[in-house]
């Protein structure tokens, strides 16, 4: 999970504890986190191996924003194969065609209101972690 | 002869009286006249004297008569004073005298009298004065005399007819001349008259007339003008190269365009400039006409309307930018600030789940009222998120159809009467001009006002119908029996966030009416509303026809 918003990132994980899938998320808080870890550079040079199952990816986040780290995900040929679901506030039309170019799997609006955020994100981590196949090597 | 000859100028004068041979002679007035035009005594001039129309064919037999009568009586005049030299045997006077008759016969009355001269000419010499006198028979001796008489009578008579034919087209030459003449200064004086400026110049750019248009617009006297350099004299500022103008003028023989002159006083004037070429006999250029026309006093307009529209274009886009700054503002207001009402209503939440059984009665009050509050917190901003986007968004006018939209919007609202019976009494409504959207939103809103406004009663109606409306718009409206509200409040019905009841008795924003509003005055319409307290309340709303 890729989240910037501490409090955001203590519901979501509260809403998957529900389901036990709250152990197996790594958080990261911005995007050039996100790109060490998944290229095990800086703090996650000696991180087990082995790609995420699926990458929750926030929009809105400092320093390097998560259009960008879709892009570079996306273009590596090893983690190409990542799920991608951008999950964020915007529900803008630019970010939604600028996702999709890139090739996200899915896209989530945040929902506004806490009980639907909440469900939203349950019914997210059942489908990938539980439902999905992952890709090989995950 | 003295006499004789006074008697002929007497003649003379008497036969231009009545003359109509003599046209050259008009212009002869006895100089009291000439000197008094205006004299109240009417003095016959020497030349024609107009007759009285009538008769004119009596009169014109009368004047042969009296031509060929003095053509006799010159004779007879000659005679006389011949028979008397012959008398005192003064000898061979007789002819010249008879010929003088003839000449002064042919000279003034023409060549038909001239003609009956010569043969009483003869008759009288050849009776009075040939030998045998006083018979008519001829004898040899006479015949070189009379033939002479003939001859030179007939010279004389040619030369007057000569004279006559080119005195006659030479008054004909001078009338076409004085024709010409007076139409050409006719039609100089018209070209004064105009205010236009008009000058005309030779293809060495010199003035050569120069009309009372141009003397009021560049200040130059016509005297001034004229034998000057136009180029000089104006200042002339052309809009292309003097040879570009020049190739297209001589070929086509005509140009226009916008030049600037200088005027006398020194000040500045742009014209409307149209140049027309003429040619000689040979088609050679000879001269240009300019025909000039004052636009700087348009070109001023022009330059300030696009002063003027330069700044509105500029004041929209800054106006534009500043809708979009607002757009912007209230984008990130609504998501900026749901983003923490999220982490309220969330962490509220599991508190509430986590230490229910932890708080007391008043505890889990407070705890309530935080998670409404918070809630409530977001739908206003919903619902100013909502109300902003109705004025940033674009309408997208086409002809609507009412009742069918009034369905759709029956339907959305039906989930709000909880299964309530409703007594709906819905009119058949026309087609009107707008963004369906918006139009939609309008009757959702009004009907969900309406019932909700309509639970208090137990039998609940609402009516939606067309009232009167005008030839551009039409008015339709929502009526409700339900709560009504009290007419002292009706301005603030529509106003942002205003509600006319407590929030325990109808739930709302206040933020409906403000919405149709707003929406309604996007389409250049009006809103208006009656109520009665407890009896029910009217909505009206006005858009344009298709």
């Amino acid at each position: 999970m890729v989240e910037d918003d501490p409090r955001d990132v203590e519901l979501s994980l509260t809403a998957l504890e529900e389901y036990n899938l709250a152990n197996e998320v790594v958080v990261v808080r911005d995007g050039e986190e996100a790109l060490n870890y998944l290229t095990y550079q800086g703090q996650y040079a000696a991180r087990p191996g082995g790609n995420p199952a699926v990458m929750l990816l926030d929009l809105k986040l400092p320093r390097i924003d998560g259009l960008e780290v879709l892009r570079r995900v996306k273009l590596d040929e090893k983690l190409r194969m990542i799920p991608v679901v951008v999950l964020t506030s915007s529900h803008e039309e630019k970010d939604l065609v600028a996702s999709y170019t890139l090739g996200v799997n899915a896209y989530v609006v945040k929902p506004v209101d806490f009980h639907q955020f909440v469900n939203a994100i349950k019914e997210l981590g059942v489908f990938w972690a539980v439902i999905n196949a992952p890709p090989p090597g995950s | 002869m003295a006499a004789s000859v006074s008697l002929i100028e007497v003649l003379l004068h008497c036969k231009e009286g009545f003359g109509n041979a003599k046209p050259l002679r008009e212009e002869r007035i006895p100089f009291d006249q000439a000197a008094h035009p205006d004299s109240p005594k009417r003095r016959y001039t020497w030349g024609r004297r107009i007759h009285a129309p009538a008769n004119l064919l009596l009169q014109r037999n009368m004047l042969i008569i009296r031509r060929y009568g003095f053509a006799a009586l010159s004779v007879v005049l000659a005679l006389l004073p011949a028979l008397l030299l012959q008398h005192y045997k003064f000898h061979d006077v007789e002819l010249p005298l008879l010929l003088f008759a003839t000449a002064f016969t042919a000279w003034h009355f023409g060549p038909g009298p001239a003609a009956l001269s010569i043969v009483l000419s003869s008759l009288c010499f050849d009776y009075f004065f040939a030998p045998p006198l006083y018979s008519f028979t001829v004898t040899p001796a006479d015949i070189p005399a009379i033939v002479v008489l003939i001859s030179f009578a007939a010279l004389i008579t040619r030369f007057a007819a000569v004279r006559r034919r080119i005195e006659g087209e030479l008054v004909q030459a001078r009338d076409k001349l004085q024709l010409e003449v007076a139409e050409r200064t006719q039609q100089a004086s018209l070209l004064n008259l105009t205010h236009d400026t008009i000058f005309v110049r030779d293809m060495n750019d010199v003035i050569t007339y120069w009309n009372r248009g141009a003397e009021e617009l560049y200040g130059w006297p016509a005297a001034e003008a004229v034998g000057k350099s136009s180029r000089d004299l104006l200042r002339t500022v052309l809009p292309k190269t003097i040879d570009d103008i020049s190739a297209e003028f001589l070929q086509t023989g005509r140009w226009e365009g916008e030049v600037k002159h200088v005027k006398a006083d020194g000040s500045e004037v742009e014209v409307s400039s149209r140049w027309s070429l003429r040619r000689d006999e040979e088609n050679k250029p000879a001269a240009v006409l300019e025909t000039n026309n004052d636009i700087t006093d348009r070109k001023r307009r022009e330059e300030q309307i696009r002063g003027l529209n330069q700044e509105l274009s500029k004041r929209s886009m800054a106006l534009e930018a500043s809708n979009k700054e607002l757009e912007a503002f209230a984008y990130s207001v609504s998501h900026d600030l749901r983003a923490p009402l999220r982490h309220m209503v969330g962490f509220a939440e599991l508190l509430q789940k986590s230490s229910s059984s932890r708080l007391d009665d008043k505890g889990q009050r407070y705890m309530r009222i935080i998670l409404d509050s918070a809630k409530r917190m977001g739908i206003l901003i919903d619902d100013l998120l909502a109300f902003s986007r109705i004025g940033r968004a674009e309408t997208q006018k086409t002809p609507v159809n009412l009742d069918l939209l009034l369905k759709e919007a029956l339907s959305e609202v039906q989930l709000e009467t909880n299964g309530r019976d409703i007594g709906w009494k819905i009119n058949k409504l026309p087609v009107c001009y707008g963004d369906r959207a918006m139009l939609r939103l309008v009757l959702v809103n009004l009907l969900s006002n309406a019932v909700k406004f309509t639970r208090p009663q137990s039998k609940p109606e609402i009516e939606v119908g067309c009232a009167d409306g005008n030839t551009d718009e039409l008015v339709v409206f929502v009526r409700d029996n339900g709560a009504g509200f009290d007419m002292k409040y009706v301005d603030k019905l529509f106003g942002v966030f205003q509600r006319l009841h407590h929030a325990d008795a109808f739930e709302g924003t206040g933020i409906g009416l403000a919405t149709v509003q707003r929406i309604i005055h996007r389409h250049g319409g009006k809103v208006r509303a009656e109520g009665v307290i407890d009896r029910g309340a009217t909505f009206y709303f006005s858009v344009p026809k298709v």
